[in-house]
């Protein structure tokens, strides 16, 4: 199985939602990297402001930065190989990468976790 | 009446925290109570936690984070905490280790991204949690005192642990949410061990300040009950400036005493059993460590040779027609809590409503109490920003726009980013943009929170507005909108509110600065409450009266002769009273 890694640009939270604004792109990325993660898949993702340290110690990414500066983030990576910048993976990409199929990560999505999530068990 | 408030015949905690609306006198309090333990021969530390803190103009020197001796006062440290200055020495030790191995545009990105009032809020709580758990400190010092910054702000700080260690435990994907706070984690058990030593009563007293007045009494009361629910128990209340009346015949005088009589005999309840002592109104100003050392043991009458440098004080209605002559339409009513912002904006509301325009009154103040001061109608329409019911809208807001395209579970996911403590100070920060955008077909008045918090959401403002002109999301347009429209002097006034005293005065001042900085307009300036303005024949009101001269002069001289003076009221202003004060 492949190995998937975003870097992202700095940005207070990972589904957008501390920005100004509501991103519809940034919570469709969230929601299916947390469906791949379920299904076992290795997907993970580097926060600009949160692990700098990342976009240095990624010899491409860094280069990358170098070159075309800011604006190249986010950058996707799988296996070791730049496929992706400038724009978030769409979902096919994101099946065609992982093995996992669109509809796949759509039920992993819906699956229920374990554990109560909230103080008053709402869930 | 209660008994004198004294250090030499109280016993204290180690660690003392002086709360209280702005303008109570909690500096004043905290330094008297400190200098007093020092002179006892204990060693004091004092720290000023809040964002516009005086305790630099009391003790006339500058202050640092790590603490300063005091020579006149042997025994004693003070702190001064400046919450962005620590926000930019957190923001710099982040981005500091890769300065030059990475691209100047990638610096500047994570920059800004730590710019937020997140980040400051933070660093403040950092600062303030250090002080209450380090060890060398607590062997060093007898007591630790600390001077809060206005009780909004203060009970925010103190609910932000426990909300981040629930945030933590209960994230099942990683603190996500908190990106730019990368270095919580590690900082999890200082921040749980400074909320259990606050709620510690052997080692801990609250001490509520509070004027013999309404409404810094329910400040109080809300103060006292929201700290209870932290678990902090041990309260004392001290109340400032209580007129002790014994041979004084003065109508003023009587006044102001059957005023403050009337406000202590209506105490709230829930303070009736938190033990309560007072402090009596002093001639003096409370500057400089000889009045501090004084403030607890004696008063004396001092006559000063003062000269108003204006003949004759100009009054609100100047101040109304300028606003309606130049056709502003957002205009602000700022200064320290307990100035009289609100009854202001009230005044302003209805002068221009008067004048036949349609005007909408709002407040951001966490005590709002507009309601109390002045009825819808006749052209005006009452709001207020209540900051947990923008978070409910907001948090709505989102869930709804993700319910467009996602599942149940991933909405869940969501719900999780939303409980990170950044979400609320977004929530109020677009309700007040919302808000402003309206100024469109009515004239908008804000009456906003004390000092520290305001400026706290108008640095939101700017570097929300750097973010949102390269953000793809979904930008209200009245964001996009909100900074333009408040540095356009065409449109926007701040009206900066004070009274005539050196503290209030001073932070009048800091207020100003920021406002300059921000790029905001101000002209008008308004000196409320002054005695100088009535007729009192009391020695002590007098004496008072007299001193307030050398304030006057220096508004006059900073806002350029555009100032008003509303004369001190035996009552409440509220209702008809308001007209008057626009005649």
């Amino acid at each position: 199985m492949s190995k998937i890694e975003i870097f992202d640009p700095a940005m207070c939270c990972a589904t957008g939602i501390c920005g100004p604004g509501i991103d519809q792109e940034l919570l469709r990325v969230a929601t299916t990297v947390n469906a791949l993660t379920k299904k076992g898949v290795d997907i993970i993702r580097y926060g600009l402001s949160s692990e700098p340290q990342a976009f240095i110690d990624n010899k491409k990414v860094n280069d990358y930065l170098m070159k075309e500066e800011v604006e190249v983030l986010p950058i996707t990576i799988v296996d070791g190989e730049v496929v992706k910048t400038r724009k978030y993976p769409t979902e096919d990409e994101f099946a065609q990468w992982s093995g996992v199929s669109k509809e796949e990560i759509a039920a992993a999505a819906t699956e229920k976790e374990n554990g109560c999530c909230c103080e008053g068990g709402c869930c | 009446m209660y008994n004198l408030f004294n250090p030499d015949n109280i016993k204290l905690t180690k660690y003392l925290f002086f709360t209280g609306k702005g303008g109570v006198g909690k500096t004043s309090t905290a330094c008297a109570t400190a200098i007093t333990l020092a002179d006892q021969g204990k060693k004091v530390l004092l720290v000023s936690t809040d964002p516009a803190s005086n305790l630099q103009d009391v003790f006339g020197i500058n202050l640092t984070s790590k603490g300063t001796p005091i020579q006149e006062v042997p025994n004693l440290v003070v702190a001064n905490l400046n919450p962005e200055e620590a926000a930019k020495a957190y923001k710099e030790s982040v981005i500091a280790p890769y300065k030059g191995k990475l691209p100047a545009s990638v610096i500047q990105n994570m920059e800004e991204q730590l710019s937020g009032s997140c980040t400051v809020e933070i660093a403040a709580f950092n600062e303030f949690s250090n002080f209450i758990t380090d060890e060398k400190t607590q062997i060093e010092y007898d007591h630790i005192l600390f001077d809060t910054a206005p009780t909004g702000h203060t009970l925010r700080m103190l609910q932000l642990p426990s909300a981040w260690s629930n945030f933590i435990s209960e994230s099942t994907h990683g603190a996500s949410c908190l990106g730019q706070l990368s270095g919580l984690e590690s900082k999890k058990e200082v921040y749980k061990n400074a909320v259990i030593t606050l709620a510690d009563g052997k080692m801990t007293t609250l001490i509520l300040i509070s004027r013999p007045e309404y409404s810094p009494l329910q400040e109080a009361e809300r103060a006292s009950k929201e700290l209870k629910e932290l678990g902090v128990n041990n309260q004392l209340l001290v109340v400032n400036g209580v007129l002790d009346l014994d041979v004084e015949n003065d109508e003023i005088a009587d006044k102001l005493y059957s005023k403050q009589q009337e406000a202590l005999r209506n105490i709230p309840e829930s303070l009736q059993d938190t033990p309560t002592y007072r402090i009596p109104l002093r001639a003096y100003n409370v500057t400089g460590i000889k009045n501090i050392r004084m403030l607890l043991k004696e008063d004396y009458l001092e006559i000063q040779n003062y000269k108003l440098n204006k003949e004759e004080l100009p009054k609100v209605k100047a101040l109304i027609e300028d606003l309606y002559a130049s056709k502003k339409r957002v205009i602000f009513t700022m200064g320290k809590g307990g100035v009289g912002k609100t009854t202001l904006a009230a005044a302003i509301a209805i002068g221009l409503a008067e004048k036949g325009l349609k005007v909408h009154l709002t407040t951001t103040d966490p005590a709002d109490h507009l309601k109390f001061v002045v009825e819808e109608g006749h052209g005006i329409r009452l709001s207020k920003i209540d900051e947990k019911e923008e978070l409910r809208n907001y948090t709505e807001a989102v869930l709804a726009k993700a319910r467009e395209t996602m599942a149940e579970e991933d909405i869940a996911y969501v719900e999780e980013d939303l409980r990170s403590p950044c979400t609320q100070e977004i929530a109020v920060f677009r309700a007040f943009a919302e808000i402003v955008d309206n100024a469109d077909d009515e004239i908008v008045v804000i009456d906003t929170a004390p000092t520290g918090h305001t400026l706290l959401l108008l640095d939101a403002t700017q570097s929300y507005h750097k973010e949102i002109q390269k953000s793809q999301g979904d930008i209200p347009e009245a964001v996009k909108n909100l900074l333009p429209r408040l540095r356009d002097a065409k449109e926007t006034e701040v009206v900066i509110v004070t009274l005539p005293e050196a503290t209030p005065v001073y932070e009048a001042m800091r207020l100003q600065e920021d406002l300059k900085r921000a790029g905001i307009n101000n002209k008008w300036w308004v000196i409320n409450s002054s005695l100088l303005m009535t007729n009192t024949q009391s020695p002590l009101l007098k004496t008072k009266s007299q001193n307030e001269i050398p304030w006057i002069n220096k508004v006059d001289e900073i806002a350029q002769g555009n100032f008003a003076v509303i004369p001190w009221k035996g009552e409440e202003i509220k209702g008809k009273k308001l007209v008057e004060l626009i005649r």
